[in-house]
């Protein structure tokens, strides 16, 4: 048994000195960083890029979804936590029995496109028409209610492509342009994933999709979007977003736990820079100042 | 004479249709593996370079290398073996060696087939709740580590027990004839005729360890950080986790990067066991019968 000791014992030492090796001694600090997941490549970017900026500090980037990211603040158990929603009045409550003041950073913006095949020359929508198409009720069924005719599409039936009902897209439509009590129409692909909305609507020239704007490619086409009748016609951009004059368009959100002190104030300040916030432009979303990038 | 009946004749068909039928399932059991193995060689290999396994990823993981994930997990296995294997074996030593068959011990060895039988996300939260918050280790490798060796715990238990009960009574009765205690027997002739059947039930501990994303999903393994862990309190990336969120969540990422990541956990899997293998090969021709 001692031989077999003997001979388990170095293996065992050397593989923890072989993963252990690299450290220099030298104190890292790390921020844990968790939620969003609409949020997650922007935020990965983020850590990413500011390892170049500041060594000594690790951001450890996890996902799991707003809610995720919001009950771990709650705990206590991350610095900072991404949403791509508000924190509930109930939620912050909770965070202070625990002994934490969740402070909430705009950190961009995410624009809502609307999406159609690029054979299909609409030019404009209005909320109201959206809410028609959409809207548990609403009776535009046919392109040609919408006064085009689609080249391809020879049912003339509008395709309603959607999103799962837990996803913060899906919410955030339902509340900003069918309304607060309004529900879906029935009939729709609920689709898993910004990107599968995008692809789908690429493929099928009757359909007509709504997804984040980082998710558009050259084969759809986004429609202006009109708040009122005789309106100005808004295109979605990240422009457009910045300024709040595209009318959907959310705020993502960063909490920290506690006013940021230290590292946490050092890296919250670099993503609201100017750097940090060509990272999140990059990435197909809209800082949340009008940033000027090289 | 012997001449063969028309009943002989057609249980002799049975038999053939039969063993073709069987074998045919056993090949069948073969295919899935094949094909596994021969996609991920296929579409993941080109990706394989020094670079992909020695560098951190770049560019929103689109580009560059799995270090840090290759790094991270085997931190995890490592601290998951340091905290399972001694509980476990010692553990199996009392039930197998030391416990009368009472209600107590029936009851521990109960419980032993329910833990191995609760689902990895039930540990996942198990977890949470025990080392990430009761325990305040926060979300770490060490809080991981331990939640993997819970789940992982009754692999080791039940193999070191089984190997031991495969060690003759003979070799037992001859030693405590000598007058040598319980403990000495144990020691000098129960272990060291023993050792290659733990070391199976590391083997398989490792291998699972190293595979899966659930527990360590909220425990302690993260999407990203750009740094290799410097203690059992960092948060790490992990092979497992890093295939998971390249194929779903990061957008952009090249297949052919996705299926590297794949190939390469297969092959660390492999490679683990293949060491083991060779070890535990070894100390059998050790052994005395």
């Amino acid at each position: 048994m001692k031989q077999i000791a003997q001979r388990i014992i170095p293996f065992i030492a050397l593989t923890v000195a072989a993963c252990g090796g690299g450290g220099d001694g030298s104190q890292r600090a790390v921020i844990q960083n968790r939620g969003s997941d609409t949020l997650l490549n922007v935020a990965q970017a983020w850590a990413e890029a500011y390892a170049a900026v500041n060594a000594k500090v690790a951001v450890a980037v996890t996902g799991g979804g707003s809610g995720t990211g919001i009950s771990a603040m709650i705990n206590g158990t991350v610095d900072i936590a991404n949403s791509s929603r508000k924190m509930r009045e109930s939620e912050i409550e909770l965070a202070r029995e625990n002994g934490v003041e969740p402070v909430e950073f705009v950190v961009g913006y995410d624009a809502l496109a609307v999406y159609v095949h690029e054979d299909n020359p609409i030019e404009s929508l209005t909320l109201a028409q959206l809410k028609g198409i959409y809207g548990e009720g609403g009776t535009i069924t046919q392109w040609a209610e919408l006064g085009v005719s689609v080249p391809g599409c020879h049912s003339d039936e509008i395709v309603l492509v959607s999103r799962q009902n837990n996803s913060g897209t899906y919410v955030y439509f339902k509340e900003t342009v069918l309304g607060d009590d309004a529900e879906y129409k029935l009939g729709s692909r609920d689709m898993h994933g910004s990107k599968d909305v995008v692809d789908l609507v690429e493929n099928t020239p009757c359909a007509i999709g709504y997804s984040g704007l980082a998710y558009a490619t050259e084969h759809v086409r986004m429609p202006c979007v009109t708040v009122e009748e005789g309106g100005n016609c808004v295109e979605p951009s990240v422009a457009t977003a910045v300024s709040g004059s595209y009318p959907i368009a959310r705020p993502l959100f960063m909490y920290t736990a506690g006013r940021p002190q230290g590292a946490v104030k050092s890296y919250m300040d670099w993503i609201l820079s100017t750097d940090g916030q060509c990272v999140i432009l990059e990435r197909g979303y809209a800082p949340y100042t009008e940033t000027e990038c090289a | 004479m012997f001449a063969a009946t028309r009943l002989n004749r057609r249980s002799y068909r049975n038999q053939s249709v039969a063993r073709a039928v069987f074998c045919l399932m056993t090949v069948a059991l073969v295919i899935p593996v094949l094909l596994i193995v021969g996609t991920l060689v296929v579409k993941g290999g080109p990706a394989i370079s020094w670079e992909f396994l020695f560098t951190p990823p770049r560019d929103n993981m689109t580009a560059g290398g799995i270090l840090p994930a290759l790094v991270g997990t085997v931190w995890l296995v490592v601290v998951a073996l340091l905290a399972s294997v001694p509980l476990g074996i010692a553990a199996a030593l009392y039930l197998s060696e030391y416990a009368p068959d009472n209600l107590l011990t029936r009851t521990i060895n109960l419980a032993i087939i329910n833990l191995a039988g609760v689902p990895s996300i039930v540990h996942a939260l198990f977890g949470v709740g025990a080392f990430v918050l009761f325990f305040r280790f926060g979300a770490s490798i060490l809080a991981a580590s331990l939640t993997l060796a819970i789940m992982t715990l009754p692999v080791v238990i039940v193999a070191t027990r089984e190997s031991l009960q495969a060690v003759p009574q003979a070799f037992r009765e001859a030693c405590l004839n000598m007058g040598a205690t319980r403990w000495q027997t144990i020691r000098k002739v129960v272990l060291p005729n023993s050792v290659s059947g733990i070391l199976t039930g590391v083997i398989l501990e490792v291998s699972r360890t190293a595979g899966e994303t659930a527990p360590i999903m909220f425990t302690g393994a993260t999407a990203f950080v750009a740094f290799l862990p410097e203690s059992v309190f960092d948060q790490t990336m992990a092979m497992s986790y890093h295939l998971y969120y390249t194929a779903t969540q990061a957008t952009d990422v090249p297949e052919e990067l996705t299926f590297g990541v794949a190939l390469v956990l297969i092959g660390m899997v492999l490679l683990m066991n293949a060491v083991s293998i060779g070890f535990r090969v070894y100390l059998r021709g050790l052994k005395k019968w």
